[in-house]
């Protein structure tokens, strides 16, 4: 017998007053604890699950211990504790674990690195899938340049595994413990974006379990509906089992820093590089709007003298030793600002010397695993137990106004933070619908920019009301703006409506209403 | 004689109202054991005028989810707040947030604190509480019979005569003033007012604070000043007054109520936190927003004790060290409404007092400015204004207020 399709996914919408909230449909956001029972009948449907399970050899661990591991995630706001845990080591184990959930309406919560901030992975009630279990590597076409891994395999690890040949990952988000199977569904940033889209873009071919626990192996020509799903799906369509990606040959990269103190003209500059395809890495990393840096990388000295030539002198930025006179000649004539000044030149002390260490980078200074360099300097100079990163997406034109404003909401919040911007190139060949309820805006031409707004706080000394009103205020722009963003998952799901509007969003939630038709995979995240 | 039963828990909250539902969400939210109990039975009656702020609004509907039909009085929204001065002309406001619901606080609280999916003993009275910092030991007493709670954090989120902060602070209730708030409920005959507002009046004649709106197709005609004062006089003088100067007809109460409420610590920041492992939240704590509304801080004070239980365990910092730090977003949002600097020269309220009072004609604006000055000099023998300035002027310059005057 098929379940009926819940109700679950719907928004409600306030029966006090329509017009609430300055029109604002709220939504409830931090979900209630799964009670452990299907909604026609209030039986207890988690043992009967737990001991389908065990009947096929699916143990599931239901100690307090195990299952607090996961109780948050790296956004450190959310809190949920699962009813068990399970980590995988097949594809066959999800689709048991899936069918019998579809059974038994059990919400299954799929978590890679736990990377998320709004609580995406957080498991409400219910099992929590541990993908990290499937980490393997499961074959490397040298020739072809195409790797097949696991989904739970950190983008780190296959930068390992592949280095040893010679080669590398296309583009990945700079940290240790992304997940292939979760970049797959969201997105994915890297400061090559600029060159090669999202990481999303660089899958050619996927092993899924669907909501209902089918294994279909998938393409852009085999299956390509479920593919075109999965890939920017935000989890809701299927579990990515097995993926194969794209790959390259390994170079090291070779790193070129220009200074401003303003800016709008640094993100003039970050726009002629990008889309004028100067560089192969490219991005801007500020301290607050003093001290802003564009870092611009390159795959190999050609491309680097190239760039010197033609596009260097257009560039209106300085270099370290000029930026630092005029920070100086600033800060003197400003003595009420001393505090704003030593937070400088402490920052330059300390993250330079991480940027540049010897151990991972080559005789030329150039950095050869941009992984370790920046997710090591993320986590040790921004990173604490709360990483709040509310963020706006943007097409080419609204991007600099969406930055000056998101600037001063950071400012009225807080006194130390920084910026993070980076530009993607669209993949020209996608299909109308590739880019649709993703972080990619609907207007943008060929490429969008995104910049992620991160308080620096040492410790974490603001209430989960504050940091979320940040994040709301910086959201309330995008939507002000008709923009998009790449955290709107989680507790931050009250956006999605208000970003992509109700006739895309009622289109996905039917999708996936037919697709998973008890609402279990991934509940609450999205619809 | 039976044995005593014992629970042991994580975290004991006391009372069962929205500061104690919005902690009990993130507690259980976090895998933590946690009971709260509540001397009555739920779902119970509480005093209330039941207007909620937008913000408060907002955190029921995401923690909460919709508010269901029985959770509402009628009429089941309000639009904002009027304000009548004795010589200048009324002044309605909207809320910014656009209309916020009118609770019926007896199944509004109840639903909220079941959404939390929290253990609830009811009819069980907090009685005595003693802790080592570590383990903290409740004695409890349901129906006769004794129970006895051994928590590792407790959270007294149980209102303005809170018996917790009385076991931790025994002298602190006679330390501070007491205002008496009372509500009568009287069939409307004639009412020119505009129902959808909540009318409240800026006139020291009728003391601190004096209020109306309509509940179930009866006014609440509703006072509040000093203890020690007679409530039945300054209901009648002002029945009286709204009869004379705005034309409202009623009929003879069909009900009255009231209660006693603390008033002041939002106004001169001195709010009370606890001790060691007991956390005071709420109203205990002293939370109050402009106009009395105290659900919204509560919602938000609760939840961050919550958070702060939490965090204490993640980090193994202390948990009034998180708390005290967490709680400062708080402070600031309700004391900034008492601010005078911050109400000329920001937006504090959620409802856009100074664009209201521009609307007004330029002699109204003046007089009514007038009135309101008037109408401070009620609260003049209770010598807040100079800590009012001083806290001020502190957060002028340091951004913060001084967390020193806390408890």
């Amino acid at each position: 017998m098929k379940p009926t399709p819940k109700k679950a996914g719907t928004m409600h919408l306030d029966n006090v007053a329509p017009d609430s909230l300055q029109g604002i449909p709220r939504q409830r956001v931090n979900p209630p604890m799964w009670r452990r029972t299907s909604d026609e009948d209030a039986k207890d449907t988690w043992p009967a699950f737990v001991s389908d399970l065990k009947d096929l050899g699916i143990n599931i661990n239901e100690g307090r211990a195990k299952r607090a591991i996961f109780v948050t995630d790296a956004g450190g706001l959310s809190y949920g504790m699962p009813d068990g845990v399970f980590s995988p080591s097949s594809a066959t184990d999800i689709a048991e674990i899936l069918k019998a959930a579809q059974r038994h309406v059990v919400p299954v919560t799929v978590r890679g690195g736990g990377l998320g901030t709004e609580g995406e992975a957080v498991a409400f009630g219910g099992l929590l899938l541990n993908m990290s279990s499937m980490q393997r590597v499961v074959d490397i076409d040298a020739k072809n340049l195409t790797a097949r891994v696991e989904g739970g395999i950190f983008w780190h690890e296959l930068a390992e595994v592949l280095r040893r040949k010679g080669l590398d990952y296309i583009s990945a988000p700079l940290n240790f413990t992304s997940t292939v199977g979760g970049v797959l569904g969201v997105g994915g940033v890297d400061t090559n974006s600029p060159k090669y889209g999202l990481s999303a873009d660089q899958a050619i071919a996927l092993k899924v379990v669907t909501p209902t626990g089918e294994i279909v192996e998938c393409s852009p020509t085999e299956n390509s509906e479920l593919f075109n799903r999965v890939i920017l799906g935000y989890g809701q369509f299927g579990v990515i089992a097995e993926a194969t990606l794209k790959i390259r040959k390994f170079t090291p990269m070779r790193m070129n820093y220009f200074y401003y103190s303003d800016l709008r003209t640094a993100i003039e500059d970050l726009r002629v590089i990008v889309e004028g395809e100067a560089s192969d890495y490219s991005g801007i990393l500020t301290i607050m709007d003093r001290a802003i840096t564009l870092l611009v990388g390159f795959d190999s000295k050609e491309r680097e003298d190239e760039f010197t030539k033609k596009t260097e002198p257009k560039l209106r930025g300085h270099g370290e030793i000029g930026f630092g006179l005029r920070m100086a000649i600033y800060y003197a004539f400003r003595p009420w600002k001393i505090g704003e000044s030593l937070y400088l030149l402490k920052r330059r002390l300390l993250l330079f010397p991480d940027l540049m260490r010897r151990e991972f980078t080559g005789k030329d200074g150039e950095i050869v695993d941009r992984t370790v360099i920046f997710s090591r300097a993320v986590w040790k100079h921004w990173g604490s137990k709360k990483m709040t990163i509310p963020d706006l997406a943007a097409p080419e034109d609204k991007f600099i106004e969406a930055v000056e404003r998101g600037n001063a909401v950071c400012k009225k919040y807080f006194k130390y933070y920084t910026l993070y911007c980076v530009g993607i190139k669209k993949k020209q060949d996608a299909g109308d619908n590739h880019y649709e309820m993703s972080c990619v805006p609907k207007d943008a031409v060929n490429f969008a920019y995104g910049c992620e707004f991160e308080p620096s706080y040492g410790g974490g000394k603001y209430s989960r009301d504050k940091l979320q009103s940040f994040k709301n205020e910086i959201y309330d722009i995008g939507v002000d703006m008709d923009l998009s963003c790449y955290r709107f998952g989680g507790m931050m799901k009250g956006y999605i409506r208000r970003l992509f509007g109700d006739e895309v969003v009622e289109r996905h939630l039917k999708m996936k209403q037919e697709a998973d038709p008890a609402m279990i995979l991934n509940k609450n995240t999205v619809f | 004689m039976s044995e005593k039963k014992k629970y042991k828990v994580d975290v004991l909250v006391v009372g069962t109202g929205p500061a104690s539902a919005a902690a009990s969400k993130r507690l259980v939210d976090a895998g933590l054991k946690t009971i709260a109990i509540d001397f009555r039975k739920l779902p119970r009656h509480k005093v209330c005028s039941g207007i909620l702020s937008p913000r408060g609004h907002r955190f029921l509907i995401e923690n909460f989810g919709p508010l269901p039909l029985k959770a509402l009085h009628n009429p089941t929204s309000c639009k904002g707040v009027t304000f009548h001065f004795p010589s200048a002309s009324s002044m309605p406001i909207d809320f910014l947030g656009g209309s916020t619901p009118h609770l019926h606080r007896k199944f509004s609280d109840h639903w909220a604190i079941e959404q939390s999916h929290v253990e609830v003993h009811d009819e069980t009275a907090f009685l005595s509480l003693t802790t080592d910092g570590k383990k903290a030991v409740v004695s409890a007493r349901c129906r006769g019979e004794a129970i006895e709670y051994e928590a590792r954090f407790v959270i007294g989120a149980d209102g303005p005569n809170s018996p917790v902060r009385a076991s931790v602070y025994p002298e602190y209730s006679s330390e501070i003033p007491w205002f008496v708030v009372a509500q009568k409920f009287q069939p409307i005959i004639e009412c020119p007012l505009d129902l959808d507002y909540f009318h409240f009046w800026i006139n020291p004649k009728l003391g601190h604070y004096t209020w109306s709106h309509e509940r179930e197709g009866r006014l609440i005609v509703g006072v509040g000043f000093k203890k020690g004062g007679n409530v039945d006089e300054h209901h009648k003088r002002f029945e009286d007054y709204m009869r004379d100067k705005h034309g409202v007809r009623l009929g003879p109460p069909e009900r009255k109520e009231g209660g006693s409420h603390n008033f002041g610590p939002s106004i001169i920041n001195r709010y009370v936190f606890g001790k060691e492992n007991i956390l005071i939240t709420g109203q205990a704590a002293g939370f109050f927003n402009m106009l009395a509304e105290g659900m919204s801080c509560a919602l938000h004070s609760g939840a961050i004790a919550g958070e702060a239980v939490i965090e204490s365990l993640a980090t193994r910092h202390p948990v009034q060290e998180v708390y005290r730090e967490h709680i400062a977003s708080e402070v600031n949002r309700s004391t900034d409404q008492y601010n005078p600097i911050k109400t000329v020269f920001d937006n504090v309220h959620e409802a856009d007092f100074k664009s209201a009072l521009k609307k007004l004609s330029r002699g109204d604006q003046l007089r009514a400015v007038r009135d309101l000055m008037k109408f401070i000099s009620v609260y003049g023998d209770l010598n807040w204004g100079r800590q009012i300035l001083g806290q001020s002027i502190r957060r002028l310059i340091l951004g913060t207020y001084s967390t020193k005057r806390w408890l």
